[in-house]
Formats: C-alpha cells, sequence, structure tokens
C-alpha cells in the first residue's frame, strides 16, 4: 500500500530529516470545514446527496456497471470539485496554521485559520482564486493519476480479477479516488509529514480524513456479501464494494466530525482505541 | 555488560595468564551453565508433555464427535449373480435354468422406468379436505392418471407412497433406488473418492445380462453409472441449472417417444427417464403455484403418452425419488421431503391386492407406506434379474400376488429369494466387520425357513405358504430396522460430548495461551499432576460406572469421556491455583483484535456453504489485510530502518499472496467463476509442459531469496552456507530433474522405457527424501549456530558492528571477538528446520504447488521480518501465530487442493514407492495434501525466536524488565509454548466451527458436499499440525537452543 507513493513522499520532502522532527509533535491539526453558513450547510449535505444521486442510479449500475460508472465518474468529479472549493480550506492554507504556535489549542487554531484566509483573499482576489484552483487541479490530476492507479493495484491484490473485468476495477478505482483522495490532496497537498500520517492511518479524524477513511472500510466491509449464493445481480464485483465505499464515505465524513470523534486518531498500541474504527464503520 | 569467555570450542584469547582463583570461577561458572542446561531440558519434557495432553484433548473431541456423526458402512464388493442362488445351492429351484429369468420367472422382457423429480405423493391422489377449513392447493389434482388407473383397473396399475431414506437429494436416492441400501456419510470402498457407484447395483445386474441401457435426463445418473448406457441412445442433461423448468423435459421427451414407436422396440430393453421440470419449478417457485401445475399437467400428459405407446410386454414405472417442502425445496427428513409416490404400470394385467382394503391407493402418505429400497428387488424379480447383492428392500406386495390376489406361493418364493438374499449379504458383512449375526434375525430366519420347508413339502400348504411369507417379511423388517439403526441414525449424545470436549478444551488453552502472566514452563509440573489425577480419577469413575451398567455407553467411551473430562478439571485447578498470575484473556491492541477477528470470523464464515466454498478467495483477503495493516503499522515505527523494512516486507507479503493466489484448483460447486491453473487443462490431472519450469525456477531463486534473509542480520554463515547454498539447493535440483522425467513420461518425449524411468524417478525421491530428513535432520541437530567468530587485533573495525565484546577485560593486548550473525542466532539456527521440511514438501507436489510452497517459504521470511520491525516477536502478540494459520490454509488451496473428497492427490503416495507401503504411503499423502500446514506449523516458534536478542543468565540486566528471570532459556520456551498454543488456537477454533456447523447442519442439502468434507479436513490438520508441533517444532527448540547455549552460554 505504502510503496507505491513512498518515491513520491520522499520527492517531496528532504529524507533525511523527516524521521524525527514529526515524530516529536502531529504535523497538521484536523481540516475544518470553512465557517461560512453555505459551506457549512452544503458539507452536511453532500455526503447524503451523495448517497442519495448513488441510491438513484443503482438499478442502472447493476444494469450495466462499466457504462455507468464511466458516465457517472464526470459528475462524481464535479460534485467533488464544487464540494472541496465551497467547504475546504485549500492546501497551502492549512501549512501556514500548521506552522502556529500550539497543537494542543486546536479550537483557537480553528477560529483563527478561516480569518488568515479571508483576509488573503479579500486582499487580492485573483490571489485567493489561484490559491483554490492551484490545489484543486492538483487535486483532480493526483486523483486520476496517482490515486486512481493506486487503489486499482490494492484492488487486484485484495483478490480483484486480474485478466478479467479491468473495467470495473479501474472504474471502481477511480470512484473510491475520487472519494478518498480528491479531498485528502485538495486539503493538505503532497505535503510529507501529512500524507506520512495518512500512510499511518495516524491522521486525527476530521471531514476530510473520515471521509477518506470510511471510504476505504466501507470497500472493506463491502467486499463481504460478494461470495455469498444468492444469486443477485447487484453480487457482481465491483457493485457492492462501491456501495460501501460510497456509504462508508457519507458515514465517515459525518460521524468524523462529531465531537466524540473529531481529532482523535487511531491508535495500534494496546490501548484499545482502535474502537474508533469500528464505530466510524457502523 | 559482563564479559565472559565463550564456552565452545573456541579457544579464548587471553588464557595464558593462569589465576587459580580464575579457574575457580570458571568451573562454578560452567556448573551453572550445566545446571541452567538441566533445567531447559527438563522443562522442554515438561512442555512437550503439556503439548500431548492438549492433542489427546482434541483427539478425544474429535473422536467422539465423529462417532455419532460420521456413520459409515462399509461397501462390499460382492455381486448377485445369476448362477448362483442365494440360499443353499444345492436346493436349486425350479424355472431358472430354462432362459426364463435367473432367480425368478421373468414377468417382463422390458420397462420404462420414469423418475419426475419430487414428485410428491401427494401430488398424485385426489384432494380430500381433513378438516373445514382446508382448502385444495394449487398443486393438487393435476396429475391424476396415476390415481384413476390404479382404481380403474388394479390389476394394470397400483400406485403407492414411496419413502425415502434422507438425505432426499438426487444423488443419494439414485443410489438407494438402485442398489436398496440405505445412505450414509462414507461407503468406504474401493472407489472412495469418486462418484461412482461400484456396489453391486439393478443398473449393473442389467447391463451384465447384456441388455441395452437408455438413460434419458438428469446427468447424475452418468456419474453414478458412467459406460452402463448406450451411447447413442442416452441423452444426459445438465442438472443444475434450477431456474430452467423446460430443457430437461423437452429433451426427454423428444428422444423418448421415438424410441417407443412400433418400429423400434429392438433397439433397447430398459429406459430410464428422468424429469426435472417439477423439481425446477418446486426449487424455483415452490409447490403452490401456478407454474407447478402447469408443469404437473405436463407430466400427465407424457404418461397418458406412454401409455398409449406401450406394448405388452413393457412395464412402465413411474416415481419421485423424493418430495418436497413447503417452499419446495429439499435434502432433509421431513415428512413431506421423503413422501414420494410409486406407480407401476403394464398392459398385461398382472398386478393384484390381497385384501379388499389395500384395493384403493392410499389418501395418505402414512397408509402403507413403501420404502424406496423396495423397488430395487421388485424390479429385479420382475426383468428377472438376480436382486443386487447389498440390497435390503423387500419385493412389493402388489407385483407378485397375481391378479386375483392369491398368489401366495409366489409371493412366499419372492419373499424367501430376497430374504435368503439379505440373510447372504449380513452374513458377508458381519464377517467384514468381524461381529458376529444378530440373535433375533437368526431366531426369525430359522422359523422362517421351517415352515418353508415344510410348505414345500406339500402338506396343508396354503397356511404354510402364509406363515412363511409373512415370517420371512419379518426377516426384512427386522434386518432392516438392524441396519437402519447402524447406519442411519445421528447419536446427537455423542455429537454433544464431542463438541463439548473441544469447546472446554478451547476454552483451557485460551486461558493458558493468552491469559498467564507469568513463564508458563514454571507451571508444567503442577499442571501435568494435577492431569494426570484428573485423567485417572475420571478413566476410573468412567469404567466403573460404566460396569455398574448404569449407562449404555461402552466401558471404553465412557473412561475415555471421563478421563478426558476430568483432565481438564485437573488442568483447570492447576491454573486456578496460581490465580494471581492469569488475567482476562482478551485480545488487546489492533493486533491482537486482528487476530481475533481473523480467527472468529472465518469461524463463523463455515455457517455458510458460500464462505466455505470460497474459503481460498476470502483467506487471500485476510492475508492482504493482514499486509495493508502491517504496511500501515510500519509506517507508525519511529526508527527509518524499521519503517522501510516493515513498508518493504509488507509490499512483499502482499504480492507474494497474491501472485500464489494464481494457483487454483476450483471445486465443482466454484464454477463457472473459476478457472483451475493447478494442471494443464481443468479435465486432466498432468501439469502443463511450461509448468515444468517451475522446478528450475525455484531450484534458481529460492534458496537465493532464503540466503539474503540471512544476509540481512549477516548469519549467511558456517552450517548456512554448506546447507542452504549447497544442500539445499541439490535436493531442488534433483525434484526439478523427477519433475521433468515425470512429464517425460506422461508426454512420451524420451526414449525409455517405462520401468527404467519409473526406477530412475523412484531413486532420485528417495535421494531427495535423504537429503531432506536424513542428512537435513542431522544437520539440524549437530549443527553449530549460523555465526562466525572472528578474532582480530585491537585496531578499530567500525564495520562490524553487531556485537562486538570483550574477552578477557584485563589482559593487555585487548582483542576483540567479532561475531558475525549474532542478531539472530535463535531464528536462523531453527529455520534449519523449515528448509528439511520445504523441500520435501516441495518434492512431494506438484510443479505448479512448488511454486506455491517457494512462494509461502518467501512469504513466511517476510512475515518473521514484519513481525520484527512492528517489535511484534517478543510482545508474544497472538498476531503471528495466528496469521501463519491463516498462510498454512491459503497455501494448502494453492498447492492444489480443495475441503473435498476427490481432491486429494493419491497418486503422490508413489513419488518415491512403487508400491503400496505402509505407514509410508499414507504419510507420503499426507506431506502432500497438508505439506502448507505442517510448513507453516514448523515456523511457529520462530514468530518468538526471530531476531530474538541473545539473552544468557549473565546477561539479563540489560533487559527492559525489572524482575530478572532466573534462566532466560526457560522464558524462551515459555514464549515458545504461548505462540505454539495460539497457533494450535486458530486451528482448534476453526475445528470447533466445522464440527458444530456440521453436526448442526446435518440435514442440510450441502452437507456430503461441503459441510462434512471441510469438517474432516478440519479435524485432519488439527491434528496433523498438534503432531507436527510436537514432534517437530518444539522439540527442534530443544536443539537449536542447546546448540546456541554451548557456544554462548547459557
Amino acid at each position: 500500500m505504502a510503496s507505491p507513493n513512498s518515491p513520491a513522499t520522499a520527492a517531496m520532502n528532504s529524507p533525511g530529516s523527516t524521521s524525527q522532527a514529526p515524530v516529536e509533535k502531529p504535523s497538521a491539526p484536523p481540516v475544518n470545514i470553512l465557517p461560512s453558513q453555505l459551506a457549512q450547510t452544503y458539507s452536511y449535505a453532500h455526503p447524503v446527496l451523495l448517497l442519495a444521486l448513488g441510491a438513484s442510479r443503482f438499478n442502472a449500475l447493476v444494469e450495466n456497471p462499466v457504462q455507468e460508472l464511466l458516465k457517472d465518474l464526470p459528475w462524481l468529479a464535479l460534485l467533488q470539485l464544487f464540494y472541496v472549493l465551497l467547504c475546504l480550506p485549500p492546501a497551502g492554507t492549512t501549512v501556514s496554521v500548521s506552522d502556529g504556535p500550539s497543537g494542543n489549542d486546536t479550537k483557537s487554531a480553528r477560529s483563527r485559520k478561516p480569518g488568515y484566509r479571508r483576509k488573503n483573499s479579500g486582499k487580492n482576489d485573483w490571489a485567493g482564486i489561484w490559491a483554490k484552483l492551484m490545489p484543486a487541479f492538483l487535486s483532480m490530476s493526483l486523483t486520476f493519476l496517482l490515486a486512481t492507479p493506486i487503489i486499482a493495484v490494492l484492488l487486484v491484490l485484495f483478490g480483484a480479477p486480474l485478466t478479467t473485468h479491468n473495467y470495473e476495477t479501474v472504474l471502481c478505482a477511480a470512484h473510491m479516488a475520487l472519494l478518498s483522495a480528491s479531498a485528502l490532496i485538495y486539503a493538505h497537498g503532497v505535503e510529507a509529514s501529512v500524507w506520512k500520517e495518512v500512510w499511518g492511518i495516524a491522521r486525527p479524524a476530521d471531514a476530510v480524513w473520515g471521509s477518506a477513511l470510511g471510504t476505504g472500510l466501507g470497500a472493506w466491509f463491502g467486499a463481504i456479501p460478494i461470495p455469498l449464493d444468492w444469486d443477485r445481480p447487484w453480487q457482481a464485483f465491483p457493485i457492492t464494494i462501491l456501495t460501501g465505499a460510497y456509504i462508508g464515505y457519507a458515514l465517515g465524513s459525518l460521524l468524523s466530525r462529531t465531537s466524540f470523534i473529531y481529532g482523535k486518531r487511531i491508535q495500534f498500541a494496546p490501548e484499545q482505541e482502535e474502537e474508533e474504527e469500528k464505530t466510524k464503520t457502523n | 555488560m559482563a564479559s565472559r569467555l565463550p564456552a565452545g570450542p573456541t579457544p579464548p584469547a587471553g588464557m595464558n595468564s593462569t589465576q587459580a582463583a580464575k579457574k575457580k570461577q570458571n568451573a562454578a561458572k560452567e556448573f551453572k551453565s550445566l545446571e541452567l542446561e538441566q533445567e531447559f531440558k527438563s522443562k522442554h519434557l515438561g512442555v512437550l508433555g503439556v503439548l500431548v495432553w492438549i492433542l489427546l484433548l482434541h483427539l478425544a473431541g474429535i473422536y467422539f464427535f465423529t462417532k455419532g456423526f460420521l456413520l459409515t458402512r462399509m461397501v462390499l464388493d460382492n455381486k448377485s449373480s445369476c448362477e448362483i442362488l442365494p440360499f443353499d445351492s444345492s436346493n436349486v429351484a425350479n424355472g431358472n435354468k430354462d432362459g426364463k429369468g435367473c432367480w425368478h420367472e421373468t414377468s417382463f422382457d422390458k420397462a420404462v422406468v420414469i423418475i419426475i423429480d419430487a414428485l410428491r405423493y401427494d401430488f398424485t391422489v385426489p384432494f380430500v379436505a381433513e378438516g373445514e377449513s382446508e382448502e385444495a392447493h394449487i398443486f393438487h389434482d393435476n396429475i391424476p392418471i396415476l390415481y384413476e388407473t390404479a382404481v380403474k383397473s388394479p390389476a394394470n396399475a397400483f400406485l403407492l407412497p414411496f419413502i425415502a431414506d434422507p438425505p432426499t437429494t438426487t444423488l443419494q436416492r439414485l443410489k438407494g433406488l438402485t442398489t436398496g441400501t440405505l445412505p450414509t456419510f462414507i461407503d468406504a470402498g474401493s472407489n472412495f473418492a469418486g462418484t461412482a457407484i461400484d456396489e453391486d447395483n439393478l443398473v449393473a445386474q442389467l447391463h451384465g445380462a447384456g441388455k441395452t441401457l437408455v438413460q434419458l435426463g438428469d446427468d447424475t445418473w452418468q456419474s453414478l453409472f458412467p459406460g452402463y448406457f448406450d451411447e447413442n441412445l442416452t441423452h444426459p442433461y445438465d442438472s443444475f441449472n434450477v431456474w430452467d423448468l423446460h430443457t430437461v423435459d423437452n429433451g426427454v421427451n423428444e428422444h423418448l417417444f421415438p424410441l417407443l414407436r412400433k418400429e423400434n422396440p429392438s433397439k433397447w430393453d430398459v429406459i430410464f427417464g428422468h424429469y426435472l421440470g417439477v423439481d425446477h419449478a418446486g426449487h424455483r417457485y415452490g409447490p403452490d403455484h401456478p407454474a407447478m401445475a402447469g408443469k404437473l399437467q405436463e407430466m400427465d400428459k407424457v404418461i397418458r403418452d406412454i401409455i398409449a405407446a406401450l406394448d405388452d410386454d413393457t412395464l412402465l414405472v413411474v416415481m419421485g425419488d423424493h418430495g418436497m417442502d413447503t417452499k419446495g425445496d429439499h435434502g432433509g427428513e421431513s415428512d413431506d421431503e421423503v413422501e414420494a409416490a410409486l406407480w407401476m404400470y403394464s398392459k398385461r394385467g398382472i398386478f393384484g391386492r390381497t385384501s379388499q382394503e389395500t384395493l384403493l391407493p392410499p389418501k395418505h402418505a402414512r397408509e402403507r407406506p413403501v420404502p424406496q429400497i423396495d423397488l430395487v428387488p421388485t424390479l429385479s424379480l420382475l426383468l428377472g434379474m438376480p436382486i443386487p447383492f447389498n440390497n435390503l428392500g423387500s419385493p412389493i406386495e402388489e407385483a407378485f400376488a397375481g391378479p386375483k390376489g392369491n398368489d401366495w406361493s409366489n409371493l412366499a418364493t419372492v419373499n424367501h429369494l430376497t430374504a435368503a438374499q439379505i440373510k447372504r449379504y449380513q452374513h458377508e458383512y458381519a464377517t467384514a466387520r468381524g461381529a458376529g449375526d444378530d440373535q433375533e434375525s437368526f431366531d426369525l430366519w430359522t422359523a422362517a425357513e421351517k415352515e418353508w420347508k415344510s410348505a414345500s413339502k406339500g402338506s396343508s400348504k396354503s397356511t404354510s405358504v402364509r406363515t412363511a411369507h409373512d415370517l420371512y417379511r419379518k426377516y426384512q423388517g427386522h434386518t432392516l430396522g438392524v441396519c437402519r439403526g447402524l447406519w442411519a441414525r445421528f447419536d446427537v449424545l455423542s455429537m454433544v460430548q464431542g463438541v463439548v470436549l473441544l469447546f472446554c478444551g478451547i476454552s483451557l488453552l485460551v486461558l493458558y495461551a493468552r491469559g498467564m502472566k507469568v513463564d508458563r514452563t514454571e507451571l508444567t509440573g503442577n499442571l501435568l499432576s494435577s492431569v494426570a489425577i484428573g485423567t485417572g480419577g475420571g478413566a476410573l469413575a468412567g469404567a466403573s460406572l460404566a460396569l455398574s451398567g448404569i449407562t449404555e455407553m461402552g466401558v471404553v467411551d465412557l473412561a475415555g469421556l471421563l478421563a478426558a473430562g476430568g483432565s481438564m478439571l485437573g488442568g483447570l485447578f492447576a491454573l486456578a491455583r496460581k490465580s494471581a498470575q492469569l488475567t482476562v484473556p482478551l485480545p488487546t491492541g489492533m493486533w491482537g483484535w486482528l487476530a481475533f477477528f481473523f480467527t472468529v470470523s472465518q469461524s463463523i464464515g463455515f455457517a455458510s456453504n458460500s464462505y466455505t466454498i470460497w474459503e481460498d478467495e476470502i483467506l487471500l483477503f485476510f492475508l492482504t489485510t493482514f499486509g495493508v495493516c502491517a504496511g500501515i503499522s510500519s509506517m507508525r515505527q519511529k526508527s527509518t530502518t524499521d519503517r522501510v523494512l516493515g513498508v518493504y516486507h509488507s509490499v512483499l507479503f502482499i504480492i507474494l499472496g497474491r501472485v500464489a493466489s494464481f494457483s487454483r484448483l476450483c471445486r465443482e460447486e466454484q464454477m463457472p467463476f473459476c478457472r483451475s491453473t493447478y494442471y494443464a487443462s481443468s479435465t486432466s490431472s498432468i501439469s502443463a509442459p511450461w509448468q515444468l519450469a517451475i522446478p528450475f525456477v525455484v531450484m534458481l531463486f529460492l534458496p537465493s531469496v532464503v540466503r539474503s534473509f540471512y544476509v540481512g542480520s549477516k548469519s549467511y554463515e558456517d552450517t548456512a552456507t554448506l546447507w542452504i547454498g549447497f544442500a539445499f539447493r541439490l535436493g531442488l535440483l534433483i525434484t526439478s530433474i523427477f519433475w521433468m522425467l515425470e512429464g517425460a513420461d506422461d508426454g512420451e518425449w524420451l526414449p525409455l522405457r517405462k520401468e527404467t524411468l519409473k526406477s530412475l524417478r523412484v531413486f532420485l525421491a528417495q535421494l531427495v527424501l535423504a537429503i531432506a530428513f536424513a542428512a537435513g535432520t542431522a544437520a539440524f541437530l549437530y549443527a553449530k549456530p549460523c555465526v562466525s567468530i572472528s578474532v582480530s587485533k585491537p585496531q578499530d573495525d567500525p564495520n562490524s558492528p553487531p556485537a562486538p565484546f570483550i574477552a578477557g577485560q584485563d589482559q593487555k593486548p585487548r582483542t576483540t571477538v567479532t561475531i558475525l550473525g549474532f542478531g539472530n542466532v535463535y531464528g536462523t539456527r531453527f529455520f534449519f528446520l523449515v528448509i528439511n521440511f520445504a523441500l520435501a514438501v516441495i518434492l512431494m507436489s506438484k510443479p505448479m504447488g512448488q511454486g506455491a510452497i517457494a512462494l509461502l517459504v518467501w512469504q513466511i521470511l517476510s512475515l518473521l521480518e514484519i513481525l520484527d520491525t512492528n517489535a511484534l516477536t517478543l510482545s508474544n502478540s497472538p498476531i503471528g501465530p495466528v496469521v501463519l494459520g491463516v498462510l498454512g490454509s491459503f497455501y494448502f488451496f494453492k498447492t492444489g487442493h480443495q475441503a473435498t473428497l476427490s481432491s486429494i492427490q493419491w497418486e503422490t503416495a508413489f513419488i518415491p514407492l512403487s508400491t503400496i507401503k505402509y505407514p509410508w504411503s499414507p504419510l507420503l499423502v499426507v506431506l502432500n495434501t497438508f505439506g502448507a500446514q505442517i510448513i507453516v506449523a514448523l515456523a511457529v516458534p520462530l514468530t518468538v525466536l526471530w531476531k530474538r536478542p541473545l539473552l544468557t543468565h549473565d546477561r539479563v540486566a540489560a533487559s527492559p524488565s525489572g524482575t530478572k528471570p532466573a534462566n532466560p532459556a526457560t522464558k524462551l520456551l515459555s514464549d515458545v509454548v504461548q505462540a505454539v498454543c495460539t497457533h494450535i488456537l486458530y486451528l482448534a477454533t476453526i475445528n470447533l466451527a466445522t464440527t458444530m456447523w456440521a453436526g448442526h447442519l446435518r440435514r442440510h442439502l450441502m452437507l456430503y458436499r461441503i459441510f462434512n468434507p471441510r469438517f474432516m479436513m478440519g479435524a485432519i490438520v488439527l491434528g496433523v499440525v498438534d503432531v507436527v508441533l510436537l514432534l517437530f517444532a518444539v522439540s527442534g527448540v530443544r536443539f537449536s537452543t542447546v546448540s546456541v547455549g554451548e557456544i554462548f552460554g547459557w
């Protein structure tokens, strides 16, 4: 999982120095939805909207998965783009905040961060738009060029057919990449320390990370009904996985913003905090 | 760090300054070492004792469950023949020499046997409301022809309820309908794996008598009776497409009616037509559906058409092989499922009823039911055939009573014949089993014989004949009852006993493996003595209880049961006495939960036939999940080396598993979603030519791969160079030559005689086994650890950091002893054992499997590195042993096996032998079948030994925990036992689950095909792995540890 990316991360930062520094303090605080009324509202509506759209296209998906997935892909990309542009702080701004004083007092950082951004955009509209467009472009290109192949390879490694069903696999990966990676890349860019946390599933819970993790876990659970001998057409390969991914996306993005989970990290060590992982997907 | 001189043969550098005090000190140290070594060895024996106890508990549990569950019946190869009558040959009966029938006069030369699959009895009789509210269902009154004819012309037709013996599946029913015997789990005969019936049966008898047999419809017949049917006239159809109601039926009609035409009578003698539409309509829609009504009406028309086309000498039989439940399914033993219908018809009018009450067909299936096996003697005698040897059925009265219903002499004759054949069979069966005849049967038989003799003498003929008839029927009924009790009834009590034993064993094992804070070896003494007391007490109690006659159980069984129970009480007592050292054995941390999740979710999954069928894919899914989690965990490691190595090996682990997954042997149920790659094609069992390259590739790469892992810790020294670099590679080379010759033999590429090739191959194979087991064992027992010790002058050498330590601290010229391979002393030394067995298993596997095993070895090494970089070796995490268990199961499938009897590669027994030799041949098949699980079991101690830091009693101060173990070697032993018990726990849980599901689903449609084989596999794997862990893995730890101790001290 980590390897296809590790050259990428290595290229982005100077290799030797990173091993020590990020261990000391968490690299980037959780990402917050922009404070505007519209952004706040839409951020809740977006996962629900995706689920509703997915549900409405479900029958068509069962009918002809490849055609339907291909047809939906641009729309999903547009929706995700709209979502990140409207609701999320673009990559550069998050970094400036992470340089701020305390990692502990995230609440104050949270309230301050949008202010920063506002001021910048207020001074120069072009700079503001550019600050958003550049990450958006990066987000879309990396989603398709990097995240999609990685997820496709992962799907195959988990047992998706290699010699057949290639379109299904790639399209499924593209959908999953749009769900999971586009927002992550938009909000974090190619910040090495963040991506190291991503590969270590060690990000603090927020809408962006929660939805990405939810997508992955949802897809994992989505594989469970495939072998059953119910002879239902929806048991065909990518359908249940994508359904799981969409549901996981919505649950992850909504649940990770609740005060119980927000800001927490999944622990591997015996502190039994991996229960979080389960609550997120339930 | 204390400095001490190596106790081994390397002469210490600074011994020349001899001081008496130093000598004394050395002597004391030597003594201490000896003491510690003795302690280790004795505790090691104790640990083996505990493992023996665990093994015995498993065996007891499996035994009790199997005794109640796996009902077996021996298949006798005897065949009835036309010339030999079942009773004394001196008493030659009349009418069998003139060509008019064998044992009995032939009534019909030809027959049309129509099977309407799932024709339930109540479909065929007019609906009679039992209560006011009851109304006719859609399925009633659609096929009136059977009832009509039986009522209108009783001499031409009769209709009876036809009761199936569960399981009510078509394959098992056809067996019963042709052999006349009862179904059991294992019909243990010569043909163990295939489905073809090798018992004496009606089809074989007809075929043997030179009749032309035609089969139309359901293709199950073809797998049961391959080669018996006329190839030109026979038309089988696929029976599995339940959604298709018409293809099979239309096909039967298309080919049946031309044969019945006037111009074609000489082309055939017996036609078996098998319609599936009714069954499929039931499966698809259920009985209460217009489609069922339509199908039944169609069948009604078919039968009318056949009647119209029938001639006088042909017998027409229409029957259902089973019924269907309210949902239209079948397989179980409910009334609706077992109640089929039987109807016989002939234009000649020879059927009769012996009394007025039996004139009409029964209104319900409960009245006057006929067991399905009764068809066998009836049809045999009507067609002038001998009764198949294993038959237990009785002749159907209506068929022999004569048109007036008073032909008692004929009835007595046929019953005499049948009873005599049953007696002959019973006698042979009892002899084969080594048991005596049943007393009650004997009495009934003698009484019947007496009446029969007096009847044949002529005095008071009619009454004697009737009495003889009744007594023979009684005898037949009694024998059938005895056999039913023997073969067809699950002993649920015994099954529950087995499950309880297995469950309690697992609970104790959980406590022992996961719930103890202290050194397990310290407990061994107490544990074993308590267990011994418990065993003895239980055995005594059981024996005395059984002898006093309070229970029906046998002495040995009850003693064994209570001994097992008592030993567990004793063990619990011993563990509970040290309750301060116990913790709640809940999984901790992500890894603990992951191990728990793998074990439990898989166990639950075995309740579903789908998850059992697709087990190989699910295991790949689990392994990849583990790899991903390992990668994630590795990303979190603080040290860069650990992170990079961990991620590298996680990725490697995942990719290797996925590559291995391309080796597949599909089971029937996986079709059409699976493509076999293990052999050249899905219908052959030889390797494709390109696959013969795999052994050479393995030979080239596998030793290098192993070497790279040794080099990583600078351990590729001393014995390792010889054993891995030379002997292992040589063994693999010979193996590849062997398989090349095998391929040459199959493809006839070489101008050599078969015998020459065979003896050459046998020699090569034995050579490899000699390298693996004879030389390999010697190497394992006597090799030194894989380290190289060099003594150098005091120039500082920064390139040799592993463990420079100083010999002789006060010496003027400070000589440095550099030890390479210090970081992985235990692991590399122990891994020899895995290599030895891997070589043997590779020899015993087909080329594709060899590649899989090589990948397995690689993946094991990769897993060990993952465990090391994630600090999981010293924390006794359960994940290592559990993932090894998953790997073992996964590669079982990747080496061309499935959880089915038919996938056992019996022919591998002949790889190093030319004839069957006990006990070697079965052991070789075990090595082939469970090779992956065996290799993995041997690797289990490595989960705590790999890169384990070397600790000796005077060096333990460096250990992080404050408590200082008196003897580090016993701590090592305790860790090994914990890992081994965790591995056993994984397999025992799987075994318990498959056992419970098989017991619970014992009437499931798929029991024979899916649940039962998986249960058997789980039980055998558990036993094999228990033995391997005991005899090789844990025993091997003794030798590798002692060997390390000899060099580095204790």
